[in-house]
C-alpha cells in the first residue's frame, strides 16, 4: 500500500515520459514502437492508479512519510466538507516577497477515482487508436500528444492547489489544439483548433482572475481544510460574509469566476461553441476530449472547490441554472444532427449540463458519480462511432465519390442517413455500442441510469425546477439516442447512395464529378471490418458501461455506497418514485424514438420524419439555433473592428501628433539655425548675400540627414547640462 | 572607501563589473583587428559569436557570486559593488553593483546577444561594422544595467541609443530612415526631462549638504531609509530647495505635486523606451524595421531597460507620487495591453515582425501593471506586491526569450520565403515540421502558455496587482485573449492548411537554427516548470523595494 502512496506522482509522469520519448528521440520513426510505448506506459500508469485507489479505499495515507490508517469519515449533515487527504507532498515552487508559493500532490477518494477512471479510460483510447490511426503518417506524433493530454489530466487531478491544476488545464488545451487541429492539412480543422483554444481561453482568463482573488483575499491557494488552506471553515465564513464587487460576497465573486473556467472548459452555453467543432480531430480525440479528460475537467473543478461554492448559495444558484439549461438546450440540439459524432458531442453537452446542474443542487457525490460512469460510456460510444466511420470509410462507393478528398469522405461517412443495418455488419461495434447507448439512455441496470437518477433525485429534493428541466433533458436523451441507433444498426444498408458531402474548403468541380460517378456505377461491393485493438478497447469499456453503475448503488449492504464512503460523503438512499420515473421516462423516450424513426429513411435522401413534421423547428435545431452565427456578427465583427479601430488611433491620431510635434521642433530648430547663422555668423556685412546663403543653409538643414538634427539635439542638451551645473548652480 | 554595509564589494577584489561591461569591446578591438589581418567574413561572425561567450561567462560567475538573499539596513544589498570617485566637482563616482535587480537582466543581455549575432549570419553588407555594433549594444545594455550613478546610468542610456540607431538605419528594410530617426527622437525626447529632473536633484541635495549623483543613496533618502551625512527625505528636500528658489510661491506648497512632477518625468522617459500607451508608435517601426538583429536585442533586452529604470528610479525615488498615481498608470498599463493585442491581431494579414512587435507592447504593458500594482494603496501586504515584481522581472526575462525566438524564426523564415507578409503563406509545416514546432513552442511560450516561462510571469502579475488594482487586472485580460488569437492566426497563416501558398514548400529548421532557439526555449522551460531560482534572485530586492507601498503615502 505504501508503494502506490509514495509513488503516485509517477501516474502523471510516465505518460508524459512517453511524450517526451516519442517527440525527442528516433523511436518516433517507429510508428508502432511509439504507439505501444505509449500503450504500455500508460497501462503502468493504469496499474498504478488502481493501487492507488485500493490503498486509499482502504483507509491508508501517508503521514511524513509513515502509513497510517485514517479514521472514517463521516460527514456530518449541512456544511459540505471533505475527508482529510491520503498523500499531500509538497516543495517550494516560486518565493513570494515574505511567503512561498508551494506545489504537489494532494490525493484524496476524489482524485484516487479521477486518477483510476482517467488512466482506464485514455488505455482504452489509446490501444483503440493503435488500430485506428496505423494508417495515418503522422501516428508517433499523435500518440505523443494524447499521452500529453492524459499526463496534464492526471496531473490535473491529483494538484495540491488551484496554481497547479490550472497549469495543467491549459496544458490540455494546449493538447486539444494540437490534436483538434491534428489533421492541419484541412482548413476547417485549422480553423476548430484555434476557435477550441480561443474560446476555452476565454474561461479560463476568468478562472485565472478567480484564482488570483482568492489568492489576494485567503493568502494562499493550496487545497486543505487546515489553516492556511482555502477550505479553512473560518475563512469560507469570512468570504461569505464580506462583500467584495457588484454587491457579491467574496465567496461568490471567487466562485463565479472559477466557474467561468468550468463553462468554458466544460463547454456549458454560452461558450459551448467550441466542442461540436472539436470533432474535426480523429475520432480518438474525441473520445478522449469527450469522456476521459478535457470537458471532465471542468467539472472536476467545481467539484474541486466545491466548498467555496457552497460557501455562498449565489454562486450555486447561477451554477444549477447553467448546468440545466445546457442538459436541455444541447439535447433539443442533438436531435436534428446528422452526423454521427456531432450527435454525441451534443450529447456530451447535455450530460456535462447534467453533472454542473448536480453540483448547483448540491449534489456533490451524484455529480462526481456521473462525471464517472459518463466517461465510460462516452468513450465507448465515441470509440464505437469511430470503429463505425473507420469501416464506412472503407467502403467502395464512398471512397469512390472522394476519390482525392479525404475530408469530404469522412464527412460522408460519418452521416448516419448513408449508415444502416450495421447491425450485422459490425456485429461486435453493434453490442458495445448498445450498451453504451443503453447506459446514456438511463436504462437499468446499465451505469447511466444509477449516475443519472442519483442527480435527478438530488435535483427533486432541493430544486423542483432543476429536476423537471433535466427531466425533460434525459427524455430527449433517450429519443435522440434511439434515433442515432436505430438509423445506424437496423433497416438497410444506405451508404450505396449516399447523401454527398460538399467540401467548402476544396475546389468546386470535385464534388459535382464524384456524384456522377455513382450513379453511373451500381456494382460495387461491400467490405466490412473491425479491427481486433478496436474491438478490445470497445469491449473493455462496454463492461464498465455496463457495471460501473455497482461503484455506487442505492443501497446499503456490500458494494453499496461505495464511492459515497470512499469521497467520505453521505450515501443518497434510492427513492423509488423517483428511480421509477426515470426509468419510465427513459422507456418512453425510446418508445417515441422507435415509434417515429422505425420505417425513416428508406434511402439516404428522404426528409427527417422531425423535419415533415415541424420543418421551421427542425431547421433551427439543424442550424444549432444559429448561435455561431450570432457570435461571428457580433463579437467576431466586434474584435475585428476593435483591431482597425486601435490600429487608426495610432496611425491616425498618435502618430499624426509625434509627427507634428517633430515638424514643430525642427521648424523652430530651423528658425533658431536661421537667426543665429544669418544674423551672428555671418555678420551684417554679408546681409546681402546672407538671403541666398540662408537659402542654402536651410536646404542643406531639411534634406533629412537625422544623424545631424540629432547631433544638434544632443550637443544642445550636453550644453543645457554643463550650463546647469557649472553657471546657475554654482 | 568606507562603504555602507548596504554595499558589498567582490569579496575577491576582482572588478568583475567592469570587465563584464569592457569585455564587448574588447570583442570590437578585435573586430577591428581581425579587420587589419583581413579574415574573411565568417571567421569573424565565428570570432564574435565565441566572443559573446566571454560577456556570458562573466555574467554567469557574477551570479555565481550573487547572493540573493542579502538584506541591510532595509534594501537589499548592492554586492560586486565597485565605487571610484570620477569627477570631484559634481561628485560623480564610477559606481557599479548588481542587485537582485538587476540581476537577472545582466543574464538575459548576456543570454540573447550571442542570439543576435546568429541571427546576423545572413548580413553580407559590412558584416564588421554590424557586428561591432551588436557588441557596442551590448555593452551599453550592460553598463546600464549596472551602472549606479547617474551620470554612468545615463550615459550607458543615451549611448545604448546610438547602435540601435546606426543598426536600423543601415540595415533594416525600406522604411528603417523613418523607423530609426522616429525611434531615436521619441527615446532622446523622453530623456530630457529626467535629465533635467536630476539637474534639480543634484542641486537640492547639493543644498542639503550632501551633493550627489548616487542612484541607491537618493533611492534611500526617497524611501525615507537613513543615509549617512544627511537628514530627511528625498521629497522635503526637493520642496526645501523649491522653497528656496522661490518655485513653491508661484505653484503652491504642496510637497506631492513636486514629487508629482518629478515623478512623471522619470516615467515619461522609462515608458517611452518600455513602450507603454501612448508612448509605444514608435516601437512597430523600429521593431519592424530593423534588421533581425535589431529586432531581437531591442525586443528583447533594449524594452526591459524602461521597467528596470522604473525599479531603480521611479518607485524608490518617488514613493508617494508613485501611490497617488498608480492608477493613472495602470490606466495607461491596460490601454497598452488591449492596444498591443488588437494592434497585432490587426496584422493577422499584415507583417509577421510587426505583429510580433504589438505584442511586445501587449506584454509590456502587464509589466507595467506590475509596477503600478506594486506601488498602488491598499490593504495588500509585502507578499502581494513583492509577486507582483517578481513577476514583472519574471515576465521581462521570459518575453526577452520567447520573442527573441520568435524574431530570430521570423528572420529564419523570411530567408526561405522572401516575404513578411503573412497573407499569400500557407501549409508550411508538411514540409517544414521542425520549423513549425519550434515556432509553435516559441509562440506558446510567448502567449503565456502554463509550463513556459511567459506564464509565471503573467501569473505573479496578475496575483500582484489584483490585490491593488483589482478593476484593471481584470481589464488586462482581455488582452491574454485576444494576443493569443493573433498568435495563432499567426501560426495558421503560416503553416496550417493546404500547402497552396507562395512558395508551397520551405526547407526545414537547419541544426544552426535548431542549437540557436532550442537553448532560449528549453531555457523558458525550465523557468516555467521550477522558477523558483530565478525568482529568488528578485524576491528580496522586490520585497524591501515594496515594504514602503505597505503604508499610505503622501
Amino acid at each position: 500500500m505504501a508503494f502506490f502512496l509514495q509513488n503516485a506522482w509517477l501516474i502523471p509522469l510516465l505518460p508524459l515520459l512517453a511524450s517526451a520519448i516519442i517527440t525527442l528521440t528516433p523511436i518516433r520513426r517507429q510508428a508502432m514502437a511509439s504507439a505501444w510505448l505509449a500503450t504500455g506506459l500508460m497501462m503502468v500508469a493504469t496499474v498504478l492508479a488502481l493501487g492507488l485507489l485500493a490503498a486509499v479505499s482502504g483507509g491508508w495515507a501517508l503521514h511524513h512519510g509513515e502509513l497510517v490508517q485514517l479514521a472514517a469519515h463521516h460527514s456530518e449533515h449541512g456544511a459540505f466538507a471533505f475527508p482529510e487527504p491520503n498523500v499531500v507532498q509538497r516543495f517550494v515552487w516560486a518565493p513570494t516577497g515574505d511567503t512561498a508559493l508551494q506545489m504537489g500532490i494532494y490525493i484524496d477518494g476524489a482524485a484516487a477515482a479521477m486518477l483510476a477512471m482517467v488512466t482506464i479510460t485514455s488505455t482504452c483510447i489509446h490501444l483503440f487508436s493503435i488500430g485506428y490511426m496505423a494508417a495515418h503518417p503522422r501516428q508517433s506524433r499523435f500518440f505523443s500528444f494524447i499521452a500529453l493530454f492524459t499526463a496534464a489530466m492526471l496531473l490535473m487531478s491529483m494538484a495540491d492547489n488551484l496554481l497547479l491544476f490550472f497549469m495543467a488545464w491549459e496544458i490540455m488545451g494546449l493538447c486539444s489544439y494540437l490534436l483538434i487541429g491534428f489533421l492541419y492539412e484541412r482548413p476547417s480543422a485549422a480553423r476548430a483548433a484555434v476557435k477550441a483554444f480561443i474560446t476555452t481561453r476565454i474561461g479560463d482568463v476568468l478562472l485565472l482572475l478567480g484564482i488570483v482573488y482568492l489568492y489576494a483575499q485567503a493568502g494562499g491557494i493550496s487545497f486543505g481544510n487546515e489553516e492556511g488552506g482555502i477550505f479553512h471553515p473560518p475563512l469560507l465564513e469570512r468570504l461569505a460574509s464580506e462583500t467584495g464587487a457588484l454587491g457579491l460576497s467574496h465567496a461568490a465573486g471567487i466562485a463565479l469566476l472559477i466557474f467561468g473556467g468550468t463553462v468554458g472548459k466544460s463547454a456549458q452555453f454560452p461558450l459551448h461553441v467550441w466542442l461540436p467543432d472539436a470533432m474535426e480531430g480523429p475520432t480518438p480525440v474525441s473520445a478522449l476530449i469527450h469522456a476521459a479528460t478535457m470537458v471532465a475537467a471542468g467539472v472536476f473543478l467545481v467539484a474541486r472547490t466545491f466548498p467555496l461554492f457552497a460557501a455562498d448559495p449565489t454562486s450555486l444558484g447561477v451554477v444549477a441554472f447553467i448546468g440545466a439549461f445546457t442538459a436541455l438546450f444541447a439535447a433539443t440540439i442533438a436531435l436534428a444532427q446528422f452526423d454521427i459524432k456531432r450527435i454525441l458531442a451534443y450529447s456530451t453537452l447535455s450530460q456535462l449540463g447534467f453533472m454542473v446542474a448536480a453540483l448547483g443542487v448540491g449534489g456533490w457525490v451524484a455529480a462526481m458519480f456521473h462525471l464517472i460512469t459518463h466517461a465510460f460510456f462516452k468513450a465507448l460510444l465515441f470509440l464505437g462511432s469511430g470503429s463505425i466511420i473507420h469501416a464506412m470509410e472503407q467502403q467502395p462507393s464512398i471512397q469512390r465519390i472522394h476519390h482525392h478528398d479525404e475530408y469530404a469522405a469522412q464527412q460522408t461517412a460519418q452521416d448516419i442517413r448513408n449508415m444502416g443495418g450495421l447491425r450485422t455488419r459490425l456485429p461486435w461495434t453493434f453490442w458495445t455500442y448498445t450498451a453504451g447507448y443503453l447506459a446514456l439512455a438511463g436504462i437499468v441496470p446499465f451505469a447511466g441510469f444509477w449516475s443519472k437518477d442519483e442527480i435527478l433525485l438530488d435535483a427533486f429534493k432541493h430544486n423542483l425546477a432543476v429536476y423537471l428541466t433535466l427531466s425533460v433533458a434525459a427524455f430527449l436523451t433517450a429519443v435522440y439516442m434511439t434515433r442515432q441507433w436505430w438509423l445506424v444498426f437496423f433497416g438497410e444498408y444506405r451508404g450505396a447512395h449516399p447523401v454527398v458531402f460538399e467540401n467548402p474548403d476544396a475546389p468546386a468541380s470535385h464534388a459535382g464529378h464524384g456524384h456522377e460517378d455513382h450513379h453511373h456505377d451500381h456494382d460495387h461491393g461491400e467490405h466490412w471490418h473491425e479491427d481486433p485493438r478496436m474491438i478490445a478497447a470497445l469491449v473493455v469499456l462496454a463492461s464498465f458501461a455496463v457495471t460501473a453503475g455497482a461503484f455506487n448503488l442505492p443501497f446499503d449492504g456490500p458494494g453499496g455506497h461505495w464511492l459515497a464512503s470512499l469521497w467520505g460523503q453521505e450515501a443518497a438512499k434510492l427513492n423509488p418514485l423517483v428511480a421509477g420515473l426515470s426509468l419510465l421516462i427513459a422507456l418512453v423516450g425510446i418508445a417515441l424514438g422507435w415509434y417515429g424513426y422505425r420505417n425513416a429513411f428508406a434511402t439516404a435522401m428522404d426528409t427527417d420524419p422531425l423535419a415533415a413534421r415541424a420543418p421551421g423547428l427542425f431547421a433551427v435545431l439543424n442550424a444549432k439555433y444559429r448561435i455561431d452565427e450570432l457570435y461571428a456578427a457580433t463579437i467576431g465583427r466586434l474584435t475585428t473592428s476593435l483591431a482597425t479601430a486601435w490600429s487608426l488611433l495610432d496611425r491616425s491620431v498618435i502618430d499624426r501628433l509625434v509627427d507634428g510635434m517633430g515638424r514643430f521642433t525642427f521648424g523652430l530648430g530651423k528658425v533658431n539655425f536661421i537667426i543665429d547663422d544669418t544674423l551672428l555668423n555671418d555678420g551684417p556685412d554679408g546681409l546681402a548675400s546672407g538671403t541666398q546663403g540662408t537659402g542654402r543653409q536651410a536646404r542643406r538643414l531639411q534634406t533629412g540627414k537625422a544623424q545631424d538634427y540629432l547631433i544638434y539635439v544632443f550637443s544642445g542638451l550636453l550644453a543645457l547640462a554643463v550650463f546647469w551645473l557649472y553657471v546657475i548652480g554654482r | 572607501m568606507n562603504l555602507p554595509e548596504y554595499l558589498l564589494p567582490a569579496a575577491d577584489g576582482v572588478p568583475w563589473l567592469t570587465l563584464l561591461v569592457l569585455s564587448p569591446l574588447a570583442g570590437i578591438a578585435l573586430i577591428g583587428l581581425a579587420w587589419l589581418l583581413k579574415l574573411d567574413e565568417r571567421t569573424i561572425k565565428t570570432g564574435v559569436l565565441a566572443w559573446t561567450g566571454v560577456p556570458l561567462l562573466l555574467a554567469g560567475l557574477i551570479w555565481v557570486r550573487f547572493d540573493p538573499n542579502a538584506v541591510a539596513s532595509g534594501q537589499a544589498v548592492v554586492q560586486l559593488v565597485e565605487r571610484v570617485p570620477w569627477i570631484q566637482a559634481i561628485r560623480v563616482d564610477y559606481f557599479l553593483g548588481v542587485d537582485g535587480l538587476s540581476m537577472p537582466l545582466v543574464l538575459l543581455t548576456a543570454v540573447m546577444t550571442p542570439v543576435a549575432v546568429i541571427a546576423s549570419w545572413g548580413v553580407s553588407a559590412r558584416v564588421r561594422a554590424h557586428l561591432a555594433l551588436l557588441l557596442l549594444l551590448e555593452a551599453a545594455m550592460l553598463g546600464y544595467f549596472v551602472a549606479l550613478d547617474f551620470f554612468f546610468f545615463f550615459i550607458f542610456w543615451e549611448f545604448s541609443l546610438v547602435p540601435a540607431f546606426f543598426l536600423i538605419q543601415n540595415w533594416g528594410r525600406e522604411q528603417r530612415r523613418y523607423a530609426a530617426f522616429k525611434f531615436f527622437v521619441y527615446t532622446m525626447a523622453g530623456s530630457l526631462g529626467m535629465l533635467l529632473l536630476f539637474q534639480l536633484i543634484y542641486l537640492s541635495v547639493r543644498q542639503a549638504g550632501y551633493p550627489t549623483f548616487d542612484l541607491i543613496a537618493l533611492g534611500r533618502l526617497g524611501q525615507g531609509l537613513p543615509v549617512a551625512g544627511v537628514e530627511g527625505n528625498l521629497r522635503d528636500i526637493l520642496f526645501a530647495y523649491l522653497e528656496q528658489l522661490g518655485v513653491t510661491n508661484a505653484l503652491g506648497r504642496y510637497p506631492l505635486l513636486y514629487s508629482s512632477i518629478a515623478m512623471w518625468a522619470i516615467f515619461i522617459a522609462f515608458a517611452i523606451k518600455l513602450a507603454v500607451w501612448p508612448f509605444h508608435t514608435w516601437l512597430p517601426d523600429a521593431y519592424a524595421e530593423g534588421p533581425t538583429a535589431a529586432s531581437i536585442l531591442l525586443s528583447a533586452v533594449m524594452s526591459k531597460m524602461g521597467a528596470y529604470g522604473m525599479l531603480r528610479l521611479l518607485l524608490p525615488f518617488t514613493p508617494d507620487a508613485a501611490q497617488y498615481f498608480a492608477p493613472a498608470l495602470a490606466a495607461l498599463a491596460v490601454i497598452g495591453v488591449v492596444a498591443g493585442a488588437f494592434g497585432a491581431l490587426n496584422q493577422v494579414n499584415g507583417d509577421i515582425k510587426r505583429l510580433i512587435g504589438y505584442t511586445s507592447i501587449n506584454h509590456m504593458g502587464y509589466v507595467m501593471l506590475a509596477i503600478a500594482g506594486a506601488a498602488a494603496a491598499g490593504e495588500a501586504g509585502v507578499a502581494a506586491r513583492a509577486s507582483a515584481i517578481n513577476g514583472a522581472l519574471v515576465q521581462m526575462v521570459a518575453h526577452g526569450l520567447s520573442t527573441g525566438a520568435l524574431f530570430y524564426l521570423a528572420g529564419a523564415l523570411y530567408e526561405r520565403t522572401g516575404r513578411w507578409e503573412l497573407s499569400g503563406l500557407g501549409g508550411l509545416r508538411a514540409s517544414a515540421p521542425a520549423f513549425a514546432g519550434v515556432m509553435g513552442i516559441a509562440l506558446f511560450a510567448n502567449l503565456g502558455l502554463p509550463g513556459l516561462a511567459g506564464f509565471v510571469g503573467e501569473f505573479f502579475i496578475f496575483r500582484g496587482a489584483w490585490a491593488t488594482l483589482p478593476f484593471f487586472t481584470a481589464l488586462a485580460v482581455i488582452g491574454l485573449v485576444v494576443t493569443a488569437l493573433a498568435l495563432l492566426l499567426m501560426f495558421q497563416r503560416i503553416f496550417l492548411g493546404p500547402a497552396t501558398g507562395n512558395p508551397r514548400a520551405i526547407a526545414d529548421l537547419r541544426p544552426q537554427e535548431f542549437w540557436t532557439t532550442a537553448p532560449i526555449l528549453l531555457l523558458s522551460l525550465l523557468i516555467g516548470v521550477y522558477p523558483a531560482p530565478l525568482m529568488a534572485l528578485g524576491n528580496a530586492a522586490a520585497g524591501q523595494l515594496v515594504a514602503i507601498f505597505t503604508r499610505v503615502l503622501g
